[in-house]
């Protein structure tokens, strides 16, 4: 709050005592500089200046105009038979006026910003032109950029990136979760408007015919025991692995890696494709269990009914959850074996060394030493890989887009188990074109995994564990 | 204006027809004056669509470029190259710039709403998908016709099927999307086939496998119907549905009881293929989408019918179906809109649905190129039009009946499965 206040007294206080030229600079932006006699500068603010309010003026405000309400106008086209023309009114786009809403908005919070900073600067320049500094020349400004201003010039393309790509997407996104925007209101033709929180309120409901807050609560649940289980898994198997292979016995340790780092070169979508075929009902994995026995056997154990004819390996709940979990730790391992390898090359072997005289077995060595050192440097990259996770469209999706639930209040909201919730959003949009539901889970998908990455990441590298390996 | 004064024109031409017919022979000089306005009325409307067609010509400039999707099968993409070839040379003073793309027809709408400004000009699409298209405005109406008219030349069910909320959408084009029953005569009798119980016991008998995607909406359907329930479209587009009553639940535990059978199958189309060439499938509930496919597996025995009876309540009822159409559609953000519908007529007339059957064995809805089609498949399709019904129902429907199919193949049928599924397909759509 102090900061705020601070912010803007120096503005006030810079616009009071400022000289004309600084006052002129409220209108004019670049008259500052003009009056310092850096005119280039001074043009290509002005030009800035110009280009930025044309731009909300002619570009945005038509859009924003009607953002409270997303537009009133309807497409309404009049066909004429004799000179098979068409004549189409001039109709609101809800989704256009939504998203040119909101980047105007964010233009003109930059711009007010802009706008800000530069009364500050042409005062500045004021007073160093009063206590007779040297103000630098355009050619100086534009060095400055190489040498003592350098982050700035590094880091302007990657944060413009992120506004294209992140913000603006994300926005546009939470301004969804909040219209109609569904089958019966799609754009171009037909207009969505707010409705407010009555999505959210869908999300967590659960009648006989609303049934989003039943589906909600176990796609999530499924979700973050998938993404947990999927991470541990894979992590603790890569690390194995590798080990296995730097053992010091092992032979052929560059033969044994090729044959794993294959299963990386064929292409995911390819092997995830056919093990969902092998592992069908009426699959080759499961032609091959009746006629050894074993479908026969897991009835005589009771994990089957006698009426089954055949292994449900991903078309059963809980069947379904388990396969998925093992063909993602063949999937998976591969990767995390590449990593632990190259960390494993690098642990200090002074440790090793010096636990091995104090006379610490193999399991002390690996569970006191190699595991924290790896925990330690894996530690960002694990909460990474469960964020991945939480977000695994392609495992899930590609196993099971064949699977049908019998749950009927499942049904009813479009889920099925084994849905995360990324991919029970991509059948709502995809398959349903329900976009005010997938935006709200999407939503929760995101503060789901924000609150994840804060949470671990403030405990992980926070306080002074930093130093702790140097 | 002139939209009104063509339906104007038309109007009064049926109406003196009308005239016509009811006058007879006693007022014989008003039935002369009345067939000559007619025929004066039609040579106006005939001038006028020729009219049209110059008007468009004189007001071309520059290359027309006209996108055309249609299915991804090889026949497809020949035989429409072919036509739109023809549909060039017919107007040798316009420029086309005519590209064909491979979308399936399964896919259609999908690809279409993906962005209705940027998708193809015109596209061919299943019945089905035809009001998702139209409540999400992709479809430019049939405002007029210019080289025939559907009404005259096409299968009735057809252009009604190509309606929605009494607009013409669908310019019609094949009629034999429904589905019937393939099986192989050199082991199944036809009284074998006439009913689901004695066809599962004969198929248990010979050991092999015979069935029906029961875990899937659009042939659940032809049980529940075939048993007597309903299941209708409101015009909010949520459904009315009585699959919980106590016949719907008769139906399911007959068809529960069939499906318990180990002969028989709900296999997916994949499925169904796999095991049908490895000889295992005798007989199967498909559709003209897997001619080729059947009618080789089975060889000399190939052989289709309609659809088998089933037993509700210790009555033989016939098994009902969705009878099935494809329809050309223009896009209503068309980049030419004069021209795209020129040439989704041309695609649709009697010439172009012939050399479709011709190249992919598809029934035709134009009723003079159905009277030279016939097939063991079409034949079959013909007998299940009696007991087949145009789909119209709303979007909640499918995952419901999905999941209750599924119920039904794992014997878990029961009142409140049938409650639940019955809530799902007729929840309120907002």
């Amino acid at each position: 709050m102090k900061k705020i206040g601070v912010y803007f007294k120096d503005f006030f206080t810079s616009i009071t005592k400022g000289d004309i030229w600084v006052k002129l600079s409220l209108l004019i932006m670049g008259a500052g500089y003009f009056g310092r006699k850096q005119f280039i500068r001074g043009i290509l603010m002005t030009l800035l200046e110009v280009g930025v309010l044309a731009s909300i003026f002619r570009v945005f405000a038509p859009y924003m105009s009607k953002l409270s309400t997303l537009g009133t106008v309807q497409r309404e086209e009049i066909f004429d038979p004799l000179t098979m023309q068409k004549t189409v009114n001039d109709y609101d786009n809800s989704l256009l006026i939504l998203l040119y809403g909101i980047i105007g908005i964010l233009v003109i919070i930059a711009f007010l910003a802009l706008y800000i900073a530069n009364i500050k600067t042409v005062y500045r320049l004021q007073k160093m032109q009063e206590e007779g500094e040297h103000l630098s020349t355009f050619k100086e400004d534009i060095v400055s950029f190489k040498n003592e201003r350098f982050h700035i010039t590094l880091l302007t393309l990657p944060s413009i990136g992120v506004i294209l790509i992140n913000i603006i997407p994300i926005l546009f996104m939470v301004g969804i979760a909040f219209t109609n925007y569904d089958e019966n209101h799609q754009p171009p033709t037909y207009l969505f408007t707010w409705v407010g929180f009555k999505n959210f309120i869908n999300l967590f409901t659960t009648s006989q015919t609303i049934t989003f807050g039943y589906a909600f609560v176990r796609v999530l649940v499924w979700t973050l025991i998938w993404a947990v289980l999927a991470t541990a898994t894979t992590f603790l198997g890569g690390i194995l692995l590798a080990q296995f292979i730097n053992h010091d016995d092992t032979r052929l340790k560059g033969m044994w890696r090729t044959l794993f780092v294959i299963t990386i070169g064929i292409p995911q979508f390819v092997t995830l494709l056919l093990i969902s075929k092998m592992f069908g009902d009426y699959g080759i994995v499961n032609t091959f269990c009746e006629n050894v026995g074993i479908l026969d056997f897991l009835k005589n154990i009771g994990l089957l009914n006698a009426g089954d004819a055949f292994i449900p390996f991903l078309s059963r709940p809980g069947w379904a959850h388990v396969t998925i979990i093992l063909v993602n730790i063949w999937v998976g391992i591969p990767y995390q074996m590449l990593v632990a390898t190259g960390i494993l090359m690098n642990i200090p072997s002074d440790q090793i060394e010096s636990a091995k005289i104090d006379g610490a077995n193999k399991f002390q060595i690996f569970w006191k030493i190699t595991m924290p050192y790896v925990m330690f440097i894996t530690g960002p990259s694990l909460i990474q890989s469960v964020i991945a996770n939480i977000n695994n469209f392609n495992v899930i999706y590609l196993l099971t887009y064949n699977y049908k639930t019998t749950n009927m209040s499942m049904a009813n909201s479009h889920a099925t188990e084994v849905d995360l919730l990324i991919t029970w959003l991509f059948r709502l949009t995809n398959e349903y074109s329900n976009f005010k539901m997938a935006s709200v889970i999407g939503i929760i998908t995101f503060i789901v995994c924000a609150a994840l990455s804060l949470l671990t990441f403030s405990r992980m590298i926070g306080g002074d564990k930093e130093g702790v390996y140097r | 204006m002139k939209k009104k004064l063509l339906s104007a024109l038309l109007v009064s031409a049926m109406a003196t027809s009308a005239f016509v017919g009811c006058g007879g022979a006693a007022e014989e000089t008003t039935a002369e004056t009345g067939s000559t306005t007619e025929e004066s009325a039609e040579a106006t409307e005939e001038a006028s669509s020729e009219d049209a067609i110059a008007n468009l010509i004189a007001a071309t400039e520059g290359t027309v470029n006209i996108e055309l999707w249609c299915s991804e099968t090889e026949e497809y993409q020949t035989v429409m190259k072919e036509r739109c070839d023809a549909f060039e040379a017919e107007y040798p003073d316009v420029d086309f710039n005519i590209t064909i793309g491979a979308v399936s027809e399964a896919d259609m709408k999908d690809r279409v709403l993906e962005d209705v400004e940027a998708a193809a000009d015109v596209y061919v699409f299943p019945d089905d998908q035809l009001e998702a298209l139209v409540k999400a405005g992709a479809l430019n109406e049939v405002a007029a016709q210019y080289t025939y008219d559907m009404n005259e030349t096409d299968t009735a069910a057809t252009v009604e099927a190509g309606q929605y909320d009494g607009k013409q959408y669908g310019y019609p084009f094949t009629a034999s999307n429904g589905y019937f029953l393939y099986y192989d005569s050199s082991v199944l009798s036809e009284e074998d086939v006439a009913s689901w119980e004695a066809l599962t016991a004969k198929a248990e008998e010979l050991g092999k496998e015979v069935g029906c995607e029961v875990a899937n909406g659009w042939y659940l359907y032809g049980f529940f119907q075939g048993a007597g329930c309903t299941l209708t479209e409101n015009e909010d587009q949520s459904n009315n549905c009585d699959w919980n009553s106590e016949t719907g639940l008769a139906a399911a535990e007959s068809l529960q009881s069939i499906a318990s059978s180990s002969a028989f199958k709900s296999y997916g189309n994949d499925d169904l293929l796999a095991n049908l060439n490895d000889g295992k499938v005798v007989a199967y509930v498909s559709g003209t989408w897997n001619v080729n496919a059947f009618s080789e597996a089975y060889g000399d025995g190939y052989a289709a019918t309609k659809l088998p009876t089933f037993q509700v309540n210790g009555e033989d009822k016939q098994m009902a179906s969705y009878s099935g159409y494809k329809f050309v559609g223009v896009n209503a953000y068309a980049e030419n809109t004069g021209w795209s519908m020129l040439l989704a007529e041309y695609l649709t007339n009697a010439e172009t649905q012939e050399a479709v059957y011709a190249a992919t064995g598809e029934g035709p809805s134009n009723t003079e190129a159905l009277a030279q089609a016939s097939s063991v498949a079409l034949d079959a399709l013909a007998a299940q039009s009696e007991f087949a019904e145009l789909q119209r129902v709303g979007g909640n429907y499918w995952t419901p009946a999905e999941s209750l199919g599924k119920n039904i193949l794992d014997g878990k049928v029961s009142q409140e499965v049938l409650d639940d599924a019955v809530a799902g397909i007729t929840q309120p759509v907002e």
